[in-house]
């Protein structure tokens, strides 16, 4: 069909961007999810803007690591999981699957949390809301194609406007909020390089490398548009960390003044009402709601794809269920192991969400290493492997957050000083 | 058995005991498309040019790597251009059907010894080749003991491996489950044509029945090799569930004392009817028929018969069961009535209908041929077997083992089948 007439150039361009949009953006939003978000509120809550250069750091950091497994997913047309066994073996692909397997259900176990926490804030019964969120998710990964479950996707992720709103409601000074992040000031104190390792290890994650770079060979995408892959993959990255910074403007704006410190996500909503108005309250909440949700679906999707892939069997959104049996029953056991443990009451939650954060903390440097080793292959990559300057920084990260980890590990077991 | 896993990083020895080095890769010439031969071994550890070491050299590969001869006199393998390295190019890659589904990966592959040579014979993509690479195969092995279930190891014949092209999956040239529904014959010919190395790794996976089956349909030499390598006991098994005149055939070609052995640890009534059989000489009616019949007391009315036969063992353990042969309380043949007649007829006629003194018969010792012409001359599906003296119906010679004499199997093979089985 020919057109009448023409959109203006500029409209144009953001149609074109829309198309490009949606693995990277889907990862990057997913890794402000219930945890994250209850790390960035507590962490404004505590020790205010001057929080925020971290967070510049740290978009750095992931838009690096990011673009590796985006480039692996685009040039191999494979996922990580894939990569790993085909390059390390049997043992490190069942280590990291072991890893991932617990890290994830303790993770979406926090997304089901997140949705429970929410729902009673407004005064609804668990037992209502976590069934309905996984029903709800669960159908549409079950009966939807890659094309649809990416849209539900993406809509999900506009949730984290209702922050950049609330933000706006606050009305914070910009300068100072400006000054703040660009100077970087430290703490040697274990509270606060422990709030900066939780920053760290909520939004540079192995579930999102592994999401990513399958959700990308999934896909299918050109090679010759890898450009616009990245695109996706460096706006989502810095969205997802304006998204960050902007919870933490919110607590840090009307918490941290006061001197009012909050132990969760939900403290933080509450304690926002009477300072700067219900509204900003619920929009909190309705944006750590979008947030559990995509998660919830992103999480138990990374791990299915890895142990799929690690193991051979078939796996994407586009098979019907009959094809990729293996696929989708890994994908509603996760969720179902999940949302059981939310809802039976006397479990530890918390205790669990511990366990899978160490167990995280384990794995993220490994797999760091091994995507480092994996996207320097040239029998893998070909022309593709990794820039001099992004070894550099990819070594420099994998060695900060080992020692961060050993360290945090080190903390958590030994008992509280 | 040996594996690709229980060979990489294995020392090396020469023939003098000196360590060479240790297999950090095997290349196999990847022209041969059923059962490519191994061509070099590829070290790790090894002084310079002696890093490839060609296959014919290899003493042996189980239970330890040794070579031919001294580590002086080694000649360094060329590469060719056609060789395949195994652990880098196939291990761990992807196995994909015929329409490029993701099927599973590859955990293992199967060497096997022909002679002085090796080959790569098969895929071992089952969790167990998954857990002896982890070096937890025993502990699979008492999880599925715990669970009552045999730890099964699923062998894929690399000829059904397509050939591997640039990065690309490996492709299944048959689709999955036309390789675990194949009939027990295709396989059987696919065995024909491989080592009895092969054969045994292959059948070890299959349950002792469809074993059996595949046996049935086998040349002597794999049957015997097969059967050889089993473990007694369940070579034994597996005999019982064939039928008692092709196992006796099978014995009869073993040696005494196998024979008797695996006779032994038989079931005792499955031990004793192929037993009888083996007294009788190969070629005789004996010596072909199958003990195993429909029969019904002759005094019985139709409906009777019909009961009889659907709680009969002996019934339902016949192949066709095309006649069922009516006898008196000493076992004496009285008549014989087609199933087809017993079914269409009305339920309470008696059967002294089909009574006849008459029935075209054989004895134990009546030669082969001359059931086969009496099956052709009077167009049967089975000849009753009748001992002389006792006049007792002691087995039938089927039509298709009677013309085993006639036509080769080979030529059976290519006949249309008349069991549906």
């Amino acid at each position: 069909m020919k057109r009448q007439f023409k959109f203006p150039f500029w409209l144009r361009r953001i149609f074109l961007f829309f198309t490009i949009i949606g693995p990277g953006l889907i990862t990057a939003s997913a890794d402000n999810d219930a945890p994250g978000i209850a790390t960035y509120s507590i962490s404004g809550a505590k020790y205010g803007y001057g929080f925020l250069w971290i967070i510049v750091l740290i978009t750095v950091g992931e838009v690096l690591v990011q673009e590796m497994a985006a480039r692996m997913g685009a040039v191999t047309g494979k996922g990580t999981a894939d990569l790993i066994r085909e390059r390390f073996g049997v043992r490190t692909s069942a280590f990291a699957m072991a890893c991932l397997l617990l890290a994830n259900i303790g993770t979406t176990l926090a997304q089901f949390a997140g949705v429970a926490a929410v729902g009673e804030l407004f005064g609804i019964s668990r037992f209502l809301t976590v069934p309905l969120a996984g029903l709800l998710i669960g159908l549409i990964i079950l009966r939807g194609n890659y094309k649809n479950i990416e849209t539900v996707l993406l809509i999900l992720c506009l949730s984290a406007f209702s922050y950049v709103i609330t933000v706006f409601v606050i009305k914070p000074d910009w300068g100072i909020i400006l000054k703040e992040a660009l100077t970087p000031t430290i703490k040697l104190e274990s509270d606060y390089l422990l709030a900066v390792l939780a920053v760290i290890g909520t939004t540079i994650t192995p579930w999102g490398i592994f999401y990513l770079q399958a959700s990308i060979a999934d896909k299918g995408t050109d090679l010759k548009d890898y450009n616009h892959t990245r695109l996706d993959v460096v706006f989502g990255s810095v969205w997802g960390n304006i998204i960050s910074a902007f919870i933490i403007i919110t607590t840090a704006a009307t918490l941290y003044p006061k001197g009012i410190l909050v132990n969760s996500a939900e403290e933080a909503a509450m304690a926002l009402s009477p300072l700067a108005g219900s509204f900003s309250s619920i929009l909190f909440s309705v944006g750590m709601l979008g947030a559990s949700l995509l998660a919830v679906s992103v999480l138990p999707l990374s791990t299915t794809y890895a142990m799929c892939e690690a193991f051979g069997f078939e796996r994407g959104l586009n098979r019907p269920v009959k094809e990729a049996p293996v696929f989708y029953s890994i994908f509603v056991g996760i969720m179902v192991i999940s949302m059981l443990f939310v809802l039976i009451p006397g479990i530890p939650l918390f205790r669990i969400m511990l366990l899978s954060q160490s167990v995280n903390a384990i794995l993220l440097p490994v797999i760091l290493l091994l995507v480092l080793s994996l996207a320097n292959d040239r029998n893998i990559m070909g022309e593709w492997t990794n820039k001099r300057f992004a070894n550099v920084l990819g070594y420099a990260l994998t060695g900060l957050i080992f020692v961060a980890t050993i360290a945090l590990l080190v903390g958590m077991f030994l008992p509280a000083a | 058995m040996i594996y690709l896993s229980q060979l990489i990083d294995q020392k090396v020895w020469d023939g003098f005991g000196h360590v060479v080095g240790k297999i950090d890769d095997i290349m196999v010439n990847a022209t041969e498309k059923s059962a490519p031969p191994l061509s070099a071994l590829v070290l790790k550890g090894a002084p310079e040019n002696k890093t490839m070491i060609d296959a014919q050299s290899i003493a042996s590969l189980w239970p330890s790597v040794t070579l031919k001869t001294d580590i002086t006199k080694l000649v360094p393998y060329t590469p060719k251009g056609h060789e395949l390295l195994l652990k880098q190019r196939v291990l761990d890659q992807q196995i994909v059907d015929t329409e490029g589904k993701r099927l599973v990966r590859v955990n293992d592959l199967q060497i096997a010894r022909k002679g002085e040579q090796f080959f790569l014979t098969g895929v071992d993509a089952s969790a167990n080749g998954l857990l002896r690479r982890l070096g937890l195969e025993k502990v699979g092995k008492s999880i599925a003991r715990t669970f009552k279930k045999e730890a099964k190891t699923h062998v894929i014949p690399w000829e059904f491996v397509a050939s591997i092209e640039h990065d690309d999956p490996l492709r299944l040239s048959v689709s999955q489950s036309r390789l675990v529904q194949m009939p027990p014959a295709d396989i059987a010919a696919i065995l024909d044509n491989l080592d009895s190395h092969t054969s045994k790794a292959l059948l070890q996976g299959f349950p002792n029945e469809e074993l059996a089956d595949t046996l049935e349909q086998s040349s002597q030499e794999v049957q015997q090799a097969v059967l050889s390598h089993l473990h007694p006991e369940r070579a034994a098994d597996v005999l019982e569930e064939m039928d008692p005149d092709e196992a006796a055939d099978i014995l009869a070609d073993m040696d005494d004392q196998t024979s008797e052995r695996l006779l032994t640890l038989m079931e005792d009534d499955d031990a004793e009817e192929v037993r009888t059989l083996l007294g009788y000489p190969e070629t005789s009616s004996g010596g072909i028929m199958t003990t195993e019949f429909a029969w019904v007391p002759y005094t019985y009315n139709v409906e009777q018969a019909l009961t009889h036969l659907r709680s009969s063992e002996e019934a339902l353990e016949d192949e066709f069961m095309y006649y069922v042969y009516l006898l008196d309380e000493q076992e004496r043949l009285k008549g014989v009535v087609s199933l087809r007649d017993l079914v269409t007829a009305p339920l309470d006629q008696p059967l002294s209908k089909w009574i006849d003194d008459d029935i075209a018969q054989v004895t134990p010792l009546t030669p082969q041929e001359e059931a086969a012409y009496l099956v052709a001359k009077y167009d049967l599906m089975a000849l009753p077997v009748v001992e002389p003296e006792s006049k007792k119906m002691i087995g039938i010679v089927t039509v298709d083992d009677a013309l085993d004499t006639v036509l080769p199997t080979a030529w059976k093979k290519k006949l249309p089948r008349f069991s549906g089985k």
